[in-house]
């Protein structure tokens, strides 16, 4: 694993930020799936109006998801599936290790699935025995070579070519060229060997349909539908909150997914699943477990501030649009999500508000998540409200504290500050350098790191206002009477409130 | 109701601070927004919408008048790419064909109820797979297959080609209009499959390279038929 904890997203980025491949990878493949989405979304036309109907559906699944989820279980189960509930992730991994056993499982081929991610699955079913491969192209890649997706949608996104020649020739046993074709075309005959000896097939879950207890996976490779295909069984993993109410729902998430996750009008593969397969027919799954997953979805659910997160349909048009992911890539947020999405899912998946990390300040809270967003969902909102709880549980940095203490001492009175204005002015002597102060030293020493501090100016504005405040007297004029009465009426009406337009 | 569900989804209605709702919530907002909705395109914009997606997206597409066309491109592809094995639905327009009779050299399969696993081996060995599909849609450029047991999954999966065969009719404007018809089918008519496939199997996940046929057919060809 290429995190490790206890270590700070700061420490992270760092390392991040002195890899100049990443750095231009991310930039590029972001840059890419950003003008995709563009295009994409403006060839749709109406783009907000989709964006808020999405958001729509989304809020109204998730305010009534005790319904929604319950009429998704019967239908599934009438439809002949095995329905599991886990609250944790170490319950899901058990659950799943349970159904591999009874089935005598040596070979698990997996299609990509984020829940999978938080649940270790590959790690638990090794453990015990069992080979468990990724298939999707990108998860194969780091699964080889033992890390976390670095992006949602593009999972080896930090990895190149030559790179992956090397973990690939390690499995083929011979020297394998750095060529995209001969890579590919690897990886499809290896795997389409394990797709047809496996005995389990296992799946993530895009939505779940409620109406009729159907799970509906988006995909390019294919990889997805051979897992749910070819082995005998079928184990799908899904979040709680993957519901929405009906087919009619699908056109639209169908329409803002793939457009916001690569410009694609649709992913090459939408398959609907209901159920294992039907007598008659010869293939699929002769047996379907849907894995019902909490693990910290429910503690959003009531929270004014948090149940919107559970809308997000897992695009990653956030972590394109933003400009912190892509300097310090996606391993520096330290969990299988990453981006604005992760950088709130991360703390807010985790009651402990002491075990989360500097996670939250990843952001320069510009909103470009939101803007970005296909269902709207306030992340720079989310970042202040996470910083905010941090400190409010008394977790934050002493010398912070420090500051903000002595901020409050100096300037609760004027006379203080004056003298603490005039004592820094002579003591900045010392340290001034072109009127400004480049020393990295006590509390300018993170500051100073990247830029120089202005130097204190011969008079403060305090100092300046009794001479301004003069000129400003003798130069006033009486305000033209309209606009005066224009801003009257404004004010009055912004007393009683209303909407910004 | 199994204990752990009514746990579950008790724990979540706690969590939202109210029992839950007995009666199903109205849902104002359902499916597309209304503008959407009487967005319509003649058969031939449809045609031309669909043709030109599918090329976008990696695929070939012909427009054919008879089934003997049909016949005669399989034919022709089948022999310029040495095809061995072929793997067709068990659909009454492809049997007509009469494929087998045609390509003499060749192995055709036909799908059938419960062979599973001579079925799936000859699907993975397959050249060809050749299905005529449910439904089309112009404005993403799809096709839509069902599962059955004359209809299988894999044959639109695991061979190396794909032919789509699509009677013009069933080609709609919207994603919309198909999906409108799975809602509140009845489960004894409801497929476990329903895949909608919109080009070749394609990955960008080297470098961004895009690669096509990674695990699905790298060769799509679509027969639009009328």
């Amino acid at each position: 694993m290429s995190t490790s904890k206890g270590v700070s997203v700061t420490e992270r980025a760092k390392v991040a930020l002195n890899d100049e491949f990443l750095r231009n990878a991310v930039k590029y493949t972001t840059e890419k799936l950003r003008d995709g989405k563009r295009q994409a979304s403006s060839e749709q036309g109406n783009w907000e109006e989709w964006r808020e109907r999405g958001r729509q559906i989304r809020l109204h699944t998730i305010s009534h998801l005790d319904y929604y989820l319950n009429q998704f279980i019967e239908n599934a189960k009438a439809n002949g599936v095995q329905v599991h509930f886990a609250a944790t992730a170490a319950e899901a991994a058990s659950i799943t290790l349970g159904i591999a056993q009874k089935r005598q499982a040596r070979t698990v081929v997996k299609s990509k699935s984020m829940v999978s991610e938080e649940v270790h699955i590959n790690e638990t079913l090794e453990k015990e025995g069992m080979e468990s491969i990724e298939t999707d192209l990108g998860e194969y890649i780091i699964q080889l070579a033992h890390e976390m997706p670095s992006h949602i949608i593009i999972p080896a996104i930090h990895k190149n070519r030559e790179q992956i020649a090397e973990l690939l020739s390690k499995e083929a046993g011979e020297t394998l060229p750095p060529d995209t074709t001969i890579l590919a075309g690897f990886v499809r005959k290896k795997l389409r060997e394990k797709f047809l000896e496996a005995d389990i097939g296992m799946t993530g879950c895009n939505f779940a349909i409620a109406e009729s207890g159907s799970i509906v996976l988006f995909e390019n490779e294919g990889n997805a539908r051979m897992v749910s295909t070819v082995p005998k069984t079928q184990i799908t993993l899904m979040g709680m909150e993957r519901i929405i109410p009906s087919w009619d729902d699908l056109e639209v998430m169908a329409t803002l997914l793939p457009r916001s996750a690569t410009g694609q009008k649709l992913t090459v593969y939408m398959s609907g699943i209901s159920g294992p397969r039907r007598e008659a027919d010869s293939d699929g799954p002769e047996e379907m477990h849907i894995i019902i997953v909490d693990n910290g979805r429910s503690l959003q659910l009531g929270d004014p501030d948090f149940q919107e997160l559970l809308n997000c349909i897992r695009c990653g048009a956030c972590l394109n649009a933003c400009p912190v992911y892509r300097q310090i890539g996606g391993h520096s947020y330290g969990g299988p999500y990453s981006g604005p999405i992760g950088a709130v899912l991360k703390p807010a998946l985790q009651k402990n508000v002491a075990e989360w990390d500097d996670i939250a300040n990843a952001s320069s809270l510009c909103g470009a998540c939101y803007e970005a967003c296909p269902v709207k969902i306030p992340l720079h909102d989310m970042l202040v409200y996470l910083r905010n709880r941090k400190v409010k549980e008394g977790h934050k940095a002493a010398e912070e504290n420090l500051g903000m203490k002595g901020y409050a001492y100096i300037m609760a009175n004027p006379k203080r500050l004056r003298r603490v204005l005039r004592l820094g002015r002579v003591g900045q002597k010392l340290l001034l350098t072109d009127n400004v102060i480049k020393a990295k030293i006590g509390p300018l020493k993170g500051w100073n790191q990247y830029r120089h501090t202005p130097g204190l100016p011969a008079q403060s504005f305090r100092e300046q206002w009794h001479s301004l405040d003069q000129e400003l007297q003798q130069t006033r004029r009486e305000m033209d009477e309209t606009i005066k009465a224009r801003l009257e009426k404004e004010r009055t009406q912004r007393g009683k409130g209303g909407s910004h337009s | 109701m199994s204990e752990q569900q009514q746990a579950f989804i008790q724990m979540i209605s706690n969590r939202l601070g109210r029992p839950m709702p007995t009666e199903k919530p109205p849902h104002p907002f359902k499916g597309a927004p209304d503008f959407w909705k009487s967005y319509e395109l003649d058969l031939e914009q449809r045609i031309e919408l669909f043709r030109d997606n599918w090329a976008k997206a990696g695929g070939h597409s012909h427009r054919l008048s008879t089934m003997a066309e049909v016949k005669q491109f399989i034919v022709d592809h089948a022999q310029s790419l040495k095809a061995r094995q072929i793997l067709q639905q068990n659909q009454p327009e492809l049997l007509a064909l009469r494929l087998k009779e045609q390509l003499p050299t060749c192995q055709v399969t036909t799908w059938s109820p419960g062979n599973r696993d001579e079925l799936i081996s000859q699907a993975a060995s397959a050249d060809i797979g050749i299905a005529l599909v449910d439904q089309a849609v112009a404005h993403t450029g799809s096709i839509v297959v069902t599962s059955s047991g004359n209809t299988g999954r894999s044959v639109s999966l695991l061979p190396t080609v794909f032919i789509a065969i699509i009677p013009v009719e069933r080609l709609k404007t919207r994603l919309g209009e198909t999906l409108a018809t799975f809602d509140g089918r009845p489960r004894k008519q409801f497929p476990a499959g329903i895949h909608f496939i919109s080009g070749p199997s394609r990955s960008a996940d080297i470098e961004n390279d895009l690669t096509i046929g990674v695990h699905g057919p790298g060769v799509v060809f679509a027969l639009l038929i009328g």
